[in-house]
């Protein structure tokens, strides 16, 4: 029975990606939520709501993303494969142009937080986040479908 | 791309869409137990909305496009131990899904509905809905587990 549930490397590697990209996507829907309904709103405290959400759970989502699909990279020996699917390019061209994106997202919000109030900085950074949320959906189904 | 690619890619973004809510509902739990007025609660909850759907579908079509995989798939069966042990995790999920979803609820009604100040505050600093949604989270994760592990198969 235990070995019959005994987890090998590339599936606990997988868990971490999938749990990763989970949270990355929640938190930038969550973001993206947060800063739409505050879009408005003259306090700002929506509109910092989404800056911590994306600061606090999209991005650690995203560094457990991007490691673990290095992890499940090595595991399954697709470096070895002659002919790249382009599910891995699409897996890598959205986790990174998206990781860049993000850091872009937060470092706008960060100084918008800064000066405080909803200001065209915190709008930039959920625009980003909105923005996000169509990129990882295109990704989670490239991971799904693995269309060649 | 064949019709098995194209059910298990949309029964993933389905799970995805669970766990975005998920961690939606996470952020105003947490939020919500700090919140130190009726129009702070208010605030939180004008984002409770976009969850329903997400949760709705993602419930729908994970089960619906789960069970299409298990007969369409000639690797596994509907009656192996780990789909059975899914199945009846969704079941389980869905029912604590409505306990909480009728807690909040209630606690959102009377925080739109003008009730006092410290009964809305008391429901969101109660470790009652709090708990519920964190049981959920761990049967989510349980789901997840048994369809990456899949074990017996």
């Amino acid at each position: 029975m235990l070995a019959a549930i005994r987890p090998d490397d590339v599936d606990v590697a997988l868990l971490f990606h999938v749990l990763g990209a989970m949270i990355l996507l929640g938190g930038l829907v969550t973001a993206a939520t947060a800063g739409i309904a505050g879009w408005r709103e003259d306090t700002g405290e929506l509109q910092r709501l989404a800056y911590k959400t994306l600061l606090l759970v999209a991005f650690p989502g995203l560094v457990v993303m991007r490691l673990a699909a290095e992890w499940v990279y090595r595991e399954e020996n697709l470096d070895a494969v002659p002919e790249e699917p382009a599910w891995i390019g699409i897996g890598y061209l959205t986790a990174d142009l998206g990781g860049l994106l993000l850091l872009v997202a937060l470092v706008l919000g960060g100084i918008g937080v800064r000066r405080g109030g909803g200001g065209a900085l915190l709008k930039a950074a959920v625009v980003l986040a909105t923005l996000l949320v169509a990129v990882y959906v295109v990704a989670v189904w490239a991971m799904g479908a693995k269309p060649t | 791309m064949g019709f098995y690619d194209w059910m298990l890619s949309l029964h993933i973004l389905a799970a995805f869409a669970i766990a975005a809510a998920l961690v939606l509902y996470t952020v105003l739990v947490v939020v919500g137990r700090r919140a130190d007025t009726l129009d702070r609660t208010r605030l939180l909850f004008r984002l409770a909305p976009v969850g329903g759907p997400l949760i709705a579908v993602g419930m729908g079509l994970t089960l619906l496009l789960g069970i299409v995989l298990a007969i369409d798939s000639d690797e596994f069966q509907l009656w192996d131990a780990w789909v059975m042990a899914a199945i009846l995790l969704w079941a389980l999920f869905a029912e604590v899904g409505r306990r909480t979803g009728v807690y909040y609820t209630e606690t959102q009604k009377l925080a739109e509905g003008g009730g006092a100040e410290a009964e809305v505050l008391g429901r969101l600093r109660a470790s009652t809905g709090a708990r519920l949604h964190y049981a959920g989270l761990v049967i989510f994760l349980l789901l997840l587990l048994d369809m990456i592990f899949k074990p017996g198969a």
